[in-house]
């Protein structure tokens, strides 16, 4: 990570001016505090676990999930670094392995469909495929089986915590009150209703 | 120089500990508080307002390092990222069991201890729990009855603070309510439609807590953020650090000293009294002895229990005060998880705002005014309603913009009634000393033996029944019953090993929790149980300790003690 890096990890342009002085040794600390707190606030995040097209899969895997609409979406929110992250440090090996296996897998359904990878194809083939294994984890749901350790199932769970326990989630799509104050048994519904944490 | 005398020794600083040094100090009582743990700074570990991203597994916890050294403490659902550092570490604490007896022991090693992560419901016990045990010729009789207790669950819960609403029920007698939480709308749709088929025979109210609905004696209301179990800087809800130990302290005569392992309690054969206890530092392992005039195990059920096991002497070869044998018999936890799930129609327009640390509750009504056939006591409910959020998208088909806006107006309302079930005391569920296992101070570990009956099992089974029956009654639609298998242990109500009783040849404690055999030392946690009611036991346990304490101190004014 170089200067500048550190610089964009820092974020806005007011706190600059009271970096002068600092050592790049303590800038890179500083950093590295905000980037283990916030991983996703890195713009030119690098992944630790998965490889740099892997990483590119899921996040525009997880774009199509939660999109930006009024709202950001899936990529705004950090989602890409946060399955990375979940990946390297909190998967066991097996299930890792598993997610693996299925962002290669669904490569070669790409491929043997349409002739292309996935992050190739465009919007509308992309939606298709990842359609078709939508609608297997459904038949796998209501047929009762155990979906959890299915790529698109997991790879759905990551982008819906990932994003909705985001900053960007929680603030934004959920505007969660963190105190809100009293309660009220039987309030009208509306759109700022605090969120699920 | 480190004062080694004091007047009393409490020994634990949780829920009983914090009463008994409450008591104690206000009665003028130079008290040592002894705790296991480290101290809590509430300003700083308490962090119940920290956003869920600033959590670097978002409250999930490092799944690696909780399968480390969390593996039983993390089957809590208090056990989150936040709060992991409540629980104990289970390599430094272990305690063992034959593979096909499996028990939960959760635990909390901090002041405070496991006050600080309850889920705060806060029920009376009544006769019909004070007098099953002698009615049906189970165990042992209590040497005390409700009318025993009843002063002093006034007392207590005129200090905690419970919020409930009187329903004039004998077998879960009101207290001394702070205003209720309101039941949110589905919830009162159900009590109206219970109420109109079983009449007052099965009762939906609003659970009874130990959390403030209007400012109290110096804490703030409720301000309904939500994971309690993390702690609460507003100190809104009752444990011995937002509430006990601050009155304590303020008597100054309270020394309270965290970091202090009890090994065993010291016997004095000649003056045939408790002289002390041996103490190992948490951090340092070194020991050291403190003395005093009368010990207050409060140590939690089972931790009192191994104390008491480990404090072996010349007249006590099997354990202090076990001249009865009883000494870790008769475990108990209450068996939980038969229930329903089901919709409530009807109210798509409406949503609760702030989140209720709470839920409705069912009071008993098996084998009240009538005899079930299956099994003996009873079982009460806890539970609620409430509409999911984003969570069911992912069990949900669909992606995208669609689905994301579909996910903001939350999902139909469920409700749930989840069964709380008696256990009967049985001999063969008990906890010895596993002398081949030591924690990480060296002192001998449990070795816990405890399994279901087919009491608690018949019960199990009858609660799916009757939650499906009262949801069908209450107008709710799409019922699933449900019956889960939890190990003994996990539902954290755990009592018996050291229970009090009439007769000194069956029974380890009298009925002010003094010793039978040593008669300076008091043991008013879960231990002390004859039976387990179906209501939650802290308030029990409360009531119990301060009711001791003032007996205690009586008793050494009048030089008895």
């Amino acid at each position: 990570m170089d200067r500048r890096d550190v610089m964009r990890a820092l974020g806005a342009g007011l706190v600059l001016p009271m970096l002068r002085g600092f050592s790049p040794e303590q800038l890179n600390a500083a950093a590295a505090k905000i980037r283990d707190r916030l991983p996703s606030r890195l713009p030119g995040y690098k992944p630790i676990l998965l490889g740099e097209l892997q990483y590119q899969t899921v996040t525009v895997i997880a774009e199509h999930i939660l999109p930006a609409t009024d709202t950001p979406g899936a990529t705004d929110a950090g989602v890409g670094p946060f399955i990375d992250m979940m990946l390297a440090e909190w998967y066991k090996t097996e299930d890792r392995d598993k997610f693996l296996e299925g962002l290669a897998n669904l490569d070669d359904r790409s491929s043997n469909m349409f002739g292309a990878t996935f992050l190739k194809l465009g919007e509308a083939k992309q939606v298709a495929l990842l359609h078709g294994l939508d609608a297997e984890v459904t038949a796998l749901q209501d047929a009762d089986l155990e979906t959890d350790s299915y790529f698109f199932h997991r790879m759905k769970w990551l982008t819906l915590f990932g994003y909705y326990t985001s900053e960007i989630g929680q603030t934004q799509e959920l505007q969660a009150a963190i105190i809100p104050g009293h309660y009220d048994p039987c309030a009208p519904l509306k759109r700022d209703t605090p969120g699920e944490w | 120089m480190q004062r080694r005398d004091f007047d009393a020794i409490v020994i634990g600083s949780g829920m009983t500990g914090g009463w008994a040094a409450k008591e104690l100090t206000e009665k003028g009582l130079d008290t040592l508080v002894l705790e296991a743990g480290p101290p809590i700074d509430p300003n700083v570990d308490f962090v119940e307002h920290e956003p869920v991203w600033n959590f670097r597994y978002r409250g999930l916890g490092d799944r690696r390092a909780l399968d480390a050294t969390q593996r039983v403490q993390r089957t809590c659902y208090a056990c989150d990222e936040a709060a992991s550092k409540f629980f104990v570490n289970d390599v430094e604490n272990p305690y063992t069991h034959d593979e096909d007896k499996p028990f939960s022991w959760i635990r909390g090693r901090q002041v405070g201890g496991r006050s600080i992560m309850w889920a705060r419901q806060s029920y009376r016990w009544s006769d019909l729990d004070f007098e099953a045990n002698a009615r049906e010729g189970i165990g042992v009789d209590w040497p005390i009855r409700y009318s025993d207790l009843q002063p002093w669950y006034d007392y207590v819960e005129e200090f905690v603070g419970v919020s409930g609403r009187a329903e004039g029920l004998p077998q879960l007698p009101d207290g001394k309510f702070l205003p209720a939480m309101p039941l949110s709308c589905p919830e009162a749709f159900l009590r109206d439609g219970m109420a109109q088929h079983f009449g007052r025979e099965r009762v939906l109210t609003i659970g009874r807590t130990a959390v403030l609905t209007v400012d109290h004696k110096g804490r703030a209301a409720c301000h309904y953020c939500g994971p309690c179990h993390r702690g609460c800087i507003t100190r809104s809800y009752f444990s011995s650090v937002n509430a006990t130990l601050p009155a304590a302290a303020a008597t100054g005569h309270m020394t309270l000293r965290p970091n202090s392992v009890v090994a065993s309690i010291v016997y004095d054969e000649k003056r045939d009294r408790a002289s002390g206890v041996h103490v190992i530092d948490r951090e340092t392992q070194e020991e050291a002895e403190f003395t005093g005039r009368i010990v207050f195990l409060c140590a939690s059920a089972l931790e009192s229990a191994r104390i008491l096991l480990n404090s072996q002497t010349a007249r006590f070869s099997s354990g202090l005060g076990n001249s009865s044998g009883e000494l870790g018999k008769n475990l108990m936890d209450h068996t939980m998880g038969g229930g329903a799930r089901a919709s409530v129609h009807g109210f798509d327009d409406k949503d609760v705002y702030g989140r209720r640390p709470n839920g409705i509750y069912i009071p008993r009504f098996r084998n009240v005014t009538s005899s079930h056939p299956d099994f003996l006591r009873g079982y009460g409910f806890q539970g609620g309603a409430g509409r999911p959020g984003w969570t069911r998208g992912t069990s949900l088909p669909g992606f995208g913009a669609d689905f994301k806006h579909a996910l903001r107006t939350p999902g139909p309302w469920r409700a749930t009634f989840y069964g709380f079930g008696e256990c009967l005391p049985r001999s063969d569920n008990y906890v010895e000393i596993d002398h081949e296992k030591t924690d990480k101070w060296g002192i001998p570990a449990l070795r816990i033996n405890c399994t279901w009956g087919d009491n608690e099992r018949a019960m199990l089974q009858d609660m799916a029944v009757t939650a499906a029956e009262m949801l069908e009654a209450g107008g709710a639609k799409e019922i699933d019953t449900f019956v889960e298998d939890n190990p003994p242990g996990l539902t954290i109500h755990e009592m018996g090993t050291a229970r009090m009783g009439r007769d000194p040849t069956t029974s380890v404690l009298n009925a002010h929790n003094q010793m039978h055999d040593v008669k300076n030392v008091f043991v008013t946690d879960g231990a002390a149980m004859a039976s387990s009611s179906c209501q939650n036991p802290s308030l029990t346990y409360m009531a119990l300790t301060a009711r001791a304490c003032d007996y205690a101190v009586k008793r050494m004014k009048a030089l008895e003690l």
